[in-house]
């Protein structure tokens, strides 16, 4: 059941940010500092890169003199994990500015962040807290959403976070929230395969209920990385290749969403550069194999 | 308090406070309980912090090895949540905590070290600057060079330290054994900066310091050159000052020289 289509319909004075859905990017790789060296010094197969904006929200120095090169050669995607977006705190608009004279500087395609918190009162946790999925919720994320795309100019694209626990007072699905989200503030959606595969497992729920409770049309974005299964429950660590499940989830996705900008997520153990463009190589075959000529 | 505010502040309390209270908002997974599922978040946010703190001082966590330095990283973790949205900044207060905190303010070379590693860090990521080069400083006729001010790069920053660490950073960045921590009568001058895109630092001779320092609040060349001769001979005080400066403009430490 739709529980989200039964919340009262807050949608009539929310002007969503009507935006032309970004073009599709090819099969990326989230850039990381061990493989500058390499990227530059070379051509690697890789159609686009993804920063995490953080680490170049700096004043100066080698991150932005060697992301100006890159950006020479490469399309570029600004992804944070700071925005917070679901917090109930006041905006940090030192944050915003910070983020928004980035982008000024990059022109990435563009700009993503987490539906997520990361802290309240002042103190900053540095994770993807979940929040519960209520009408207060919503109501909350999308005015916040539509405030940071005021700022910042621009739509903005939310990705969908690995948790481990559920609220009891949820009130739809996370699937449910995201639409809505999607639909009444205009942000996009970068739809995390690995992380719909760990959420799913976590909370027991079938991860295509998930993929297919999402609008084919918002996605616009997907990340694809590993985890570290416990038994009990799956942590989303991105230390690891995608495993044989995610990849399964994938061409999944690829029938349902067609052809969607892709990139493989490493954010520990970063293996040499090789081994990430195989992986970015099969997000290629894949796409191809299940689209055919429209993956190109 | 909206119901959200309310649970998002039990959310965090039970994170950095260890409180329960938000378990009774959380049911079991098919599979687990919801403490060890709560427990991930637990875990991870130290984690993550003292991982943090690890990259930033490497050295430090070289000198105190794994458990020493993990268990400095969640004492300073439980003492100063990080209040920044981007974690680059979260182990800047790492040397103040060091030196005013037992027992860590026992061993000042601990607080050395992380000051020492902080001031690097700044330096690699901090403003850039257009270097001055020798030919712009003899562009000015000799007659008014006693009138130059210089201004420092963005990125160069004094160090008063009280211990041997560079000598031991020095060792410890060489993979080598670092000699003993030993407390010095004088202090040890340091100045940190990025030469393109190296941060760099050096040891400073008391006089050259004081010049440095006087320097880099606007002092001008003629009157640093009296000051130096207050210090050593007077009669070699501009040379030395000459000699000083030329050091610092082929070390790419100045950007600004106006008269």
């Amino acid at each position: 059941m739709n529980v989200a289509s039964r919340l009262a319909d807050t949608s009539r004075n929310e002007t969503p940010r009507q935006s032309a859905k970004p073009a599709f990017l090819g099969f990326g790789l989230g850039l990381r500092h061990q493989h500058y060296d390499e990227i530059l010094s070379g051509s690697p197969p890789i159609d686009w890169f993804e920063i995490i904006s953080e680490n170049y929200m700096v004043p100066g120095g080698q991150p932005l003199q060697t992301l100006e090169k890159i950006r020479a050669r490469y399309p570029l995607v600004m992804h944070g994990v700071s925005l917070s977006i679901a917090s109930t705190a006041p905006p940090n608009f030192e944050y915003l500015q910070g983020l928004k004279d980035l982008a000024h500087r990059v022109e990435p395609k563009w700009v993503s962040d987490h539906l997520c918190w990361t802290g309240v009162h002042g103190k900053n946790l540095h994770d993807l807290l979940p929040i519960p999925y209520t009408a207060e919720a919503l109501d909350h994320v999308v005015s916040r959403v539509q405030l940071v795309q005021d700022f910042l100019g621009r739509a903005i694209v939310l990705e969908n976070v690995s948790t481990y626990v559920r609220f009891k007072n949820s009130e739809m699905t996370e699937w449910e929230f995201l639409t809505e989200l999607s639909r009444r503030s205009g942000c996009w959606l970068l739809f995390d395969v690995n992380n719909v595969y760990v959420s799913a497992f976590n909370h027991g729920y079938d991860p295509l209920t998930f993929l297919n409770g999402i609008p084919s049309d918002r996605v616009v974005q997907f990340h694809m990385a590993g985890h570290s299964h416990m038994g009990t429950h799956i942590i989303d660590t991105h230390d690891h290749p995608v495993c044989e499940d995610v990849w399964d989830l994938y061409a999944a996705a690829l029938q349902r969403f067609g052809r969607v900008s892709t990139m493989i997520e490493r954010d520990d153990n970063i293996p040499p550069l090789d081994e990430l463009i195989v992986e970015v190589n099969r997000t290629r075959a894949m796409a191809e194999q299940v689209l055919g000529v429209a993956a190109r | 308090m909206s119901d959200l505010a309310r649970q998002q502040a039990d959310f965090q309390r039970g994170i950095l406070a260890g409180d329960d209270a938000v378990l009774a908002e959380i049911p079991d997974s098919p599979k687990e309980k919801r403490e060890t599922l709560f427990g991930v978040y637990r875990y991870a946010y130290g984690s993550r912090l003292v991982e943090a703190l690890r990259n930033d001082h490497e050295l430090l966590h070289a000198y105190l090895g794994d458990e020493m330095f993990d268990e400095m990283g969640h004492a300073y973790v439980k003492a100063r949540p990080s209040e920044h949205p981007n974690l680059r900044w979260f182990s800047q207060g790492l040397p103040e905590f060091l030196r005013a905190n037992a027992p860590y303010s026992g061993y000042p070379v601990l607080g050395d070290l992380a000051a020492l590693e902080k001031a690097l860090n700044d330096a690699f990521d901090g403003t850039d600057g257009t270097v001055v080069t020798l030919p712009d400083v003899a562009a000015f006729a000799p007659e008014i060079w006693k009138d130059l001010v210089f201004a420092p790069h963005p990125t160069a920053a004094r160090l008063d330290l009280s211990t041997n660490a560079p000598a031991i950073w020095r060792a410890l960045k060489a993979d080598e054994t670092p000699p003993d921590a030993e407390e010095q009568v004088e202090p040890v001058r340091i100045l940190v900066w990025r030469q393109e895109n190296t941060p760099m630092f050096r040891e400073l001779p008391a006089e050259e310091a004081m010049m440095w320092d006087e320097a880099a609040r606007g002092v001008p060349f003629g009157v640093l050159c009296s000051m130096l001769a207050t210090y050593d001979d007077p009669d070699t005080a501009a040379g030395r000052g000459a000699s000083y400066l030329h050091g610092w403009i082929t070390g790419g430490l100045l950007t600004g020289v106006a008269a």
